[in-house]
């Protein structure tokens, strides 16, 4: 397979990224800004969320009804989202808009309006946002769970929460957009048909004359961790469990990530096998890695009605430590072949193709090639992957539960 | 749209059985899904759920593989595979790296003659039971379930496709194989492959294992129904927000109107920049609002989602009352007909350029039309969609009139 990455720095410091592929008439683009929810001041909780809506309520010559339609007659994927460290806006679109949504990107990022009268539904919508997800524990119990495993406040809700968004007014946003958007730290990826030469044309030209921020270091502070129970009259117990692992950047990230498949990887997975299909206890059961820079651990999620969730807790735990115990040969080759299968049929996606190369860069400075993935992949071992969960074991567990009973955890 | 056309190749075995394919030798993976034309409202309320867990039990496997082989048999070849089961349809697929096509077809064939073990089914219930939880505990499915089944009434289309724990207790292993027996025939299934394989290869490892099934005379009942109209609301103490379902009667997945039914879902009901956008969201009356098309075998229905707070109910029923009446009088515009032409023609180029959003579309045409429409066809009849031709279906619908399910706070 033929793979090249573009690559061209501007002078401020932002990067842009592409990956061509053949094949395709769609392009996708996504603009990491490094204004995450961890990087929101104190008290400021869920005003990355806010930003996200409002930057796009009226910029440059247009206001929010036009740059709503100009962006709509696009035929745009749109793909906003908030993460721990970057807000993120990209899309997917057939490749010969690409030009016309760049510069509407550009505006929004560069020359939003950010009027007062603008700011009240954004913040509304936020607020709604943090209460809908009451109403769907599924999806509460990880954003809780996340807030718990990771040291504050890296593992703060992307959402937000209420008395934050309260108290934010149209000003400390305003003021959040003006340092928090470092374009000289922001990575622009690009994947599908394009013409690298012409973004970079239009990219300095959009982006070039930014001054680099000293939009600063987030501090990290402590985990809460522990067993955390939130009553609901539900039908089910949503279970979150999470425990430490190497993030991305460690040395023994491919024997973890191979880990984690031996554990969730298909459905001959030990977790499947074991909770679902020899139990019978769940329905949804199954545990991903999540890695931050600098923090990453191992995720699970099962939902059990209440009588079975004590069980449940109790073999998830105990798969997560037989892990170390050895893995079997076939079950071995199994995760592998899993793990690059995915990451060929995701390659053919000029969305995940553009998400994956700009997150790549983030963590790693370097896009890795699919051939050194799979490489890596290749190289792991019984062995290798034993000794790697004996250096960092899965010991302590944090554990939500959201439902109508509480589980005991150890 | 892509530079060449792709390669159709279609043929039907003397049992009924129909084989098609779409070759794009330029793909890095291959998608194969088994489409068998059952569903939910092909059952009696007595054995309500069955399809959809029979589309479970295939995955335990037949009297010569086990569940946990079947499992590990998917997962060496790296296959990315799963099943869903809707209203009228039950469809299994795999998406693969071209070396493992043939390996992975030929196991979804064994796997369409299942043993139905006693003691499968019987742990099997388990799962289906919490998966029926699970949705109850996901108001934006739980509430548009609810909705449908109110809006059809007495026609089978209402038929839950879960099931409910009293059914599914209810239900046994040989009720189960017979249902089976009835509609896993030959002539009631489609095999579809899209993206790099082989065509010849393929239809030899299909005929090799189906090509002894025995037909079967396998009907379904086509009508066309108006709904109830009635309106419902279910409080429960778990619930903040309030989950609006709104349904329509539309047009069926055979109605050349389905294209001008499409575009006007989105005029009204897209995620960004509809009708409901502007007047719902931008202002946020509502926080979630949106209108989908369902196209369905000989109905179709439209439904509307809406999610506010409690006391935001009258002000956005207000204002969705007021954007279909104004729609039933004013019609659209060329305007927005462009925009919502624009995102069909993308979707279509996006989802297209993958095997597995190829497969889809491919099956459902031929279980639908009895034909291959390439991509460009569905193209063609996009752009060819005028805004006459959407204010003539918005009159014959008339939006004013919908079944309602609302489900929120139990009152304090």
């Amino acid at each position: 397979m033929e793979q090249k990455t573009d690559k061209y720095v501007l002078s401020n410091g932002m990067v842009l990224l592409g990956e061509p592929m053949g094949g395709v008439e769609s392009v996708a683009f996504e603009l990491m800004l490094p204004a995450g929810a961890a990087r929101m001041p104190e008290g400021a909780c869920g005003a990355a969320n806010v930003i996200s809506d409002w930057v796009f309520r009226g910029a440059g010559d247009r206001d929010n009804r036009q740059l709503g339609d100009a962006l709509d007659g696009l035929g745009l994927h749109r793909s906003d989202s908030v993460g721990s460290s970057h807000l993120c806006v990209g899309a997917a679109l057939e490749s010969s808009n690409l030009a016309e949504a760049l510069t509407l990107h550009a505006d929004a990022i560069l020359r939003a309006h950010l009027s007062d009268e603008e700011f009240a539904p954004a913040r509304q919508l936020a607020l709604e946002g943090v209460l809908a997800v009451d109403d769907e524990p599924r999806q509460k119990v990880m954003l809780e769970l996340r807030k718990r495993f990771y040291p504050a406040p890296l593992g703060r809700s992307t959402l937000g929460v209420i008395e934050d968004l309260e108290r934010l007014d149209a000003g400390r946003v305003r003021e959040i957009v003006r340092t928090r958007f470092d374009i000289g730290r922001t990575i622009l990826s690009v994947a599908g048909k394009y013409d690298f030469d012409a973004v970079c044309g239009q990219v300095e030209s959009l982006f070039g004359a930014c001054e680099s921020l000293d939009s600063g270091a987030v501090r990290v502070g402590t985990r809460t961790g522990g067993y955390t129970h939130i009553p609901n009259e539900g039908a089910q117990v949503h279970i979150g469990v999470m425990t430490d692992a190497v993030p991305f950047t460690g040395d023994d990230y491919y024997d973890i990530r191979v880990a984690t498949s031996v554990l969730s990887g298909g459905m001959s997975a030990r977790l499947f096998t074991e909770v679902r299909e020899k139990r019978g206890l769940c329905y949804a059961i199954g545990a991903r890695y999540h890695s931050l820079k600098d923090a990453a651990g191992i995720m699970c999620y099962a939902g059990t009605t209440p009588d079975k969730a004590q069980e449940t807790l109790d073999v998830i735990i105990a798969e997560f430590r037989r892990l170390a115990e050895g893995i079997g040969d076939e079950e071995l080759e199994r995760a592998k072949v899993g793990l690059k299968s995915s990451l060929i049929m995701q390659s053919e996606s000029s969305g995940s193709r553009a998400g994956a190369i700009g997150s790549d860069y983030y963590m790693l400075g370097r896009v890795r090639p699919l051939e050194e993935i799979k490489e890596r992949i290749d190289r792991t071992t019984v062995d290798s992957i034993v000794e790697a969960l004996k250096r960092q074991p899965f010991e302590s567990f944090t554990v939500v539960t959201i439902g109508p009973r509480e589980v005991r955890v150890e | 749209m892509s530079s060449k056309p792709m390669q159709f190749e279609q043929m039907t075995l003397s049992n009924g059985l129909v084989l098609i394919g779409e070759i794009n030798p330029s793909a890095k993976t291959a998608a194969v899904g088994f489409f068998v034309r059952t569903g939910s409202r092909d059952e009696t309320p007595e054995i309500n759920g069955v399809s959809h867990f029979l589309e479970h039990m295939l995955f335990k496997g037949t009297d010569s593989l086990g569940a946990l082989e079947v499992n590990e048999a998917f997962d060496r070849r790296g296959a990315q595979f799963n099943a869903f089961t809707s209203e009228e349809n039950t469809v299994y697929y795999a998406s693969v790296l071209p070396e493992y096509l043939l390996e992975i077809t030929d196991l979804w064939a064994e796997l369409m003659r299942p043993a139905l073990r006693d003691d499968d089914f019987d742990m099997e219930k388990n799962v289906i039971k919490e998966e029926i939880a699970m949705y109850e505990d996901t108001p934006t499915f739980d509430v548009i379930d609810r909705c449908r089944t109110l809006h059809y009434g007495s026609h089978p289309c209402g038929n839950s496709v879960l099931g409910t724990v009293a059914s599914i207790d209810g239900m046994t292993a040989d009720q189960m194989r017979q249902y089976f027996a009835r509609r896993y025939a030959p002539n009631n299934m489609v095999v579809a492959c899209s993206g790099n394989f082989d065509w010849g290869r393929f239809c030899a490892t299909v005929e090799a294992r189906c090509g002894r099934w025995q037909p079967q005379t396998v009907d379904r009942l086509l009508k066309d129904f108006e709904g109830t109209r009635a309106s419902e609301r279910l409080g429960k103490p778990s619930l903040n927000r309030e989950h609006i379902c709104l349904v329509h009667t539309g047009v069926s997945a055979q109605d050349p109107r389905r294209f001008a039914a499409s575009l006007l879902s989105l005029i009204v009901g897209d995620d960004f920049g509809s009708r409901f956008y502007w007047d719902l969201v931008d202002k946020a009356v509502a926080e979630a609002a949106s209108m989908h098309f369902g196209p369905l075998d000989g109905t179709g229905i439209f439904y509307n989602y809406l999610r506010c707070s409690r006391v935001g109910v009258p002000r956005v029923m207000e204002i969705v009352t007021g954007i279909f009446r104004d729609l039933l009088r004013d019609g659209i515009s060329e305007d927005e007909l462009t925009k919502a032409r624009n995102k069909v023609l993308s979707s279509l180029v996006i989802k297209n350029e993958l095997p597995m959003g190829r497969l889809v579309d491919l099956g459902f045409n031929w279980m639908y039309l009895g034909q291959y429409r390439p991509v460009e066809d569905d193209v063609e009849a996009v752009r060819a969609v005028r805004v006459e031709e959407v204010n003539t279906l918005i009159r014959e619908l008339d939006l004013s009139r919908f079944t309602q399910y609302s489900l929120g706070p139990a009152a304090a």
